[in-house]
């Protein structure tokens, strides 16, 4: 693909140490090659011409996590009425479920994780004037449209997220609004914490650290909910059980549809009363649905079968991680890898450039999110298998590490030239 | 205690037929959120046709769809938005246009039929001259068929004519038309034509159409482009959706046809009860699926208690105020069903009507008794 006849004339014309070193790049990459062309299927098209059909890799996120077979039978035998009116079934049982295995009283499903959190602030801020302590860096702060504000009328006082996900707890004190200066203050209701903590690449909060800021929350008479969108990998990934995890939160919002793979739905946990008031809230939002059991039998079955391949998720990214580390032009924190999310930090990195990468893998087949100008984010989920990070690994050594020596050689060459000529 | 159940509480108890649960199970389903899941895809787009919009956008509920739809076109703080004072979004959506969207409902009459008057609706406008202390006008809310007058219909001209004071002062004009396709059908007026003057409608999949979930609003393309980042917001952006798109598709293809026959069988259930001693249903008000059943005054009993009673014959319905008793067809009631739950309601007014002693009722009791032994076997009564 590279042409390395081509690029070998061109070279022709380079000094003997440029050529050495660019046929090691070469070399790297032919041998990425040979691993892409091994694992892609090439294909005549209509029109004669070779195309290659490359496998798809989708490492964008979890959510893209399709039905399974035993998830669609299970949708299809859903024993189902109108939850509305009365209670689904299926929808009663899985809340049952995920009550116990959350340690709270009771539970409710709910279409997203937006709407989860959407409805646990609101409900514990119910009284207009409220305000919630949350990470500057936090899912419902960034990536939730500011809807506990704009929809719920709720007011949002944001401390700083530590690079592991924290945030300090004197800094969490610190901003909790004394009540003797409430003619100019809204009032602090809430504290809220996300586990595993996304936007620091999938960190886990400790069971001591949630416990200390519960600690806090009481002593403060406030309440504690944590976005556990993925607790189940954290608790994972930690080795503590989700209910000693959460045992500190009055509220939790865990998501079936990322890692655990059901297509749709979040769930709630909480006291009775708190899901009493949240069931309603729900309708109110416009999540109240009906024969909604279709819906909670994928996610019986999720629950079932993919919290036990949350640790080979793990494992799959530390190893891409340290893959993508040894790739020259790539850098990757991988202490700070702890469940299936990888930040990946383009060194001396353009926005173009990395477009440039993303657009490359692409066609590929391997698809991630651009963060910002420099950085990409890789998440692993049940339906990347170890051959399709081998595959994705190999397409990222056959871009950047080539790309990258090319034009430090050109440049260096330019330079000498420049050089000698002056001379 | 019988095993024979007929639910005739709302439409919204259908559920998911082999067909569809076939749907489902074949869906083709991807992130509607990261991109676009196919099956939704199509089954907006179809609705979009259908209904004569550019576009169109799934959602959780009908509550959602109207609770959108209304923020979208009053997305300016201090908004007013006219719309009947017993309709669905004013009465049964939790006041969430306000509690959750900060607009102001202003409420006009509803009339029996469904309608408001043109003059009220008018006159409800916000006079702009007095914006210092008035909201701004900003929509009209119609219901149709609507709901809490017995299912009525709005006519195409009355539709088309609240569409005109729309235009003329700037307004846009949303149809919540949860049973939209029960009125075309009532109504012989293709669903396209009937809300080609509004800005948007809503429209239940779950309802008479049998869906399991969801609801769809239509609307131009920029309307339901803000829909969708609303419906984000409200939490309402489902991923692997197509699953329940695809039942969606199956049921607008298999039961709209279907709604003329639920409208015949309500007729008939009507036509019945209105011969019962104790009850009276006006039933030239029954135009699709909806019966309004009204306790007669000196009666005996009352909706609740009523209510209590049928359901130990396994007759499902809802209880409106203490005289009234409301019930909804849908195609999961056959007629054999619906001569059942008339049996049940002449059974038991007779046995009420009865302890006052009359031989009359005493024979036509006893008659009923045999009537419905017969056909239905051993009853615990």
């Amino acid at each position: 693909m590279w042409g390395s006849s081509g690029m070998g004339d061109l070279l022709g014309s380079f000094p003997e140490s440029v050529r050495v070193r660019t046929k090691h790049a070469e070399k790297s990459c032919e041998d990425a090659a040979q691993v892409a062309r091994v694992t892609s299927d090439v294909v005549q098209g209509s029109s004669g011409k070779e195309r290659m059909v490359a496998r798809t890799v989708d490492l964008r996120s979890d959510t893209v996590t399709k039905p399974t077979e035993a998830m669609r039978i299970a949708m299809a035998n859903a024993e189902v009425d109108d939850d509305v009116l009365g209670n689904d079934p299926t929808a009663f049982l899985l809340e049952t479920e995920m009550a116990k295995k959350m340690g709270k009283e009771a539970a409710l499903f709910v279409p997203s994780g937006t709407m989860g959190n959407l409805i646990c602030v609101l409900v514990h801020c119910d009284v207009r004037g409220s305000e919630v302590i949350l990470g500057d860096n936090c899912h419902i702060y960034i990536y939730e449209n500011g809807g506990v504000s704009t929809i719920g009328g709720v007011h949002p006082r944001s401390v700083k997220n530590n690079e592991d996900g924290t945030m300090d707890i004197d800094s969490i004190e610190a901003a909790i609004r004394n009540p003797s200066g409430e003619l100019l203050y809204p009032t602090t209701r809430l504290i809220c914490l996300e586990n595993s903590h996304a936007n620091s690449g999938g960190r886990c909060l400790s069971v001591e650290y949630t416990d200390r800021v519960g600690e806090l929350a009481k002593k403060h008479g406030l309440k504690l909910h944590i976005d556990g969108a993925r607790i189940f990998n954290a608790s994972v990934a930690l080795g503590v059980p989700p209910d000693r995890l959460v045992q500190a939160a009055d509220s939790v919002s865990v998501c079936l549809s990322k890692g655990i793979g059901a297509p749709v739905g979040s769930v709630i946990v909480g006291s009775k009363i708190f899901i009493a008031k949240a069931r309603r809230l729900r309708k109110t939002l416009g999540g109240g649905m009906r024969q909604i059991g279709v819906l909670c039998a994928a996610a019986l079955v999720a629950l079932e079968e993919n919290v036990g391949k949350l640790e080979s998720d793990h494992r799959k990214t530390r190893l891409f991680a340290d893959g993508l580390n040894e790739i020259k032009g790539l850098k990757v924190n991988a202490g700070s890898v702890e469940t299936n999310i990888i930040f990946i930090d383009i060194e001396e990195g353009t926005r173009s450039r990395v477009e440039k990468i993303c657009n490359y893998l692409e066609e590929r087949g391997v698809y991630l999110l651009q963060e910002n100008s420099s950085r990409l984010r890789v998440v692993l989920h049940h339906q990347v298998s170890a051959s399709d990070v081998q595959y994705a690994l190999s397409c990222f050594k056959m871009k950047p590490a080539f790309v990258t020596c090319c034009r430090q050689l050109l440049r260096e060459y330019k330079m000498k030239r420049a050089t000698s000529e002056r001379i | 205690m019988v095993s024979r159940i007929v639910d005739l509480r709302s439409d919204t108890v259908t559920k998911p037929t082999e067909a569809m649960r076939a749907a489902m199970v074949s869906a083709e389903v991807d992130d509607d959120i990261l991109g676009r899941d196919p099956s939704c895809f199509r089954l907006e787009s179809e609705m979009a046709k259908i209904l004569g919009k550019e576009d169109a956008l799934f959602v959780p509920s009908g509550t959602m769809a109207n609770l959108i739809s209304v923020l979208v076109h009053c997305d300016v703080r201090g908004s007013e938005v006219i719309l009947g004072d017993n309709s669905h979004i004013h009465i049964y959506e939790n006041g969430g246009i306000a509690t959750i969207g900060g607009v102001h409902p202003r409420t006009v009459k509803n009339n029996e039929d469904g309608t408001m008057d043109i003059d009220l609706i008018q006159a409800a406008i916000r006079d702009p001259k007095g914006e210092l202390v008035y909201p701004t006008t900003r929509l009209i809310c119609l219901e149709n068929t609507h709901g809490n007058s017995g299912g009525r219909c709005l006519s195409v001209e009355y539709t088309d004519r609240v569409g005109q004071v729309a235009t003329k002062h700037g307004l846009k004009l949303h149809i919540d038309g949860a049973r939209i396709f029960n009125a075309s059908v009532a109504l012989g007026v293709p669903v396209y034509r009937l809300v080609q003057a509004a800005d948007s409608v809503s429209v239940c999949l779950s309802k008479g159409l049998g869906a399991p979930v969801g609801s769809v609003i239509v609307g131009s393309n920029s309307f339901i482009t803000k829909a969708r980042r609303l419906r984000k917001t409200l939490g309402g952006g489902m991923r692997q959706v197509g699953i329940l798109c695809a039942a969606a598709r199956v049921a607008l293809q298999e039961n709209v046809g279907k709604l003329e026959s639920d409208h015949k069988k309500a007729k008939l259930l009507a036509d019945g009860l209105n011969e019962i001693q104790g009850l009276r249903v006006d039933t030239s008000s029954v135009e699709t699926n909806i019966i309004n059943v009204e306790i007669k005054e000196g009666s005996p009993t009352t909706s609740s208690k009523l209510c209590k009673d049928l359901e130990n014959y396994g007759i499902l319905l809802l209880a409106g105020s203490s005289s009234r008793l409301r019930i909804v067809l849908h195609h999961q009631i056959s007629a054999d069903d619906v001569q059942y739950a008339l049996s049940c309601f002449e059974l038991k007014l007779s046995l009420l009507n009865a302890a006052c002693c009359s031989k009359l009722s005493r024979t036509h009791s006893i008659r009923s008794c045999e009537k419905i032994y017969y056909i239905y076997g051993d009853l615990n009564l």
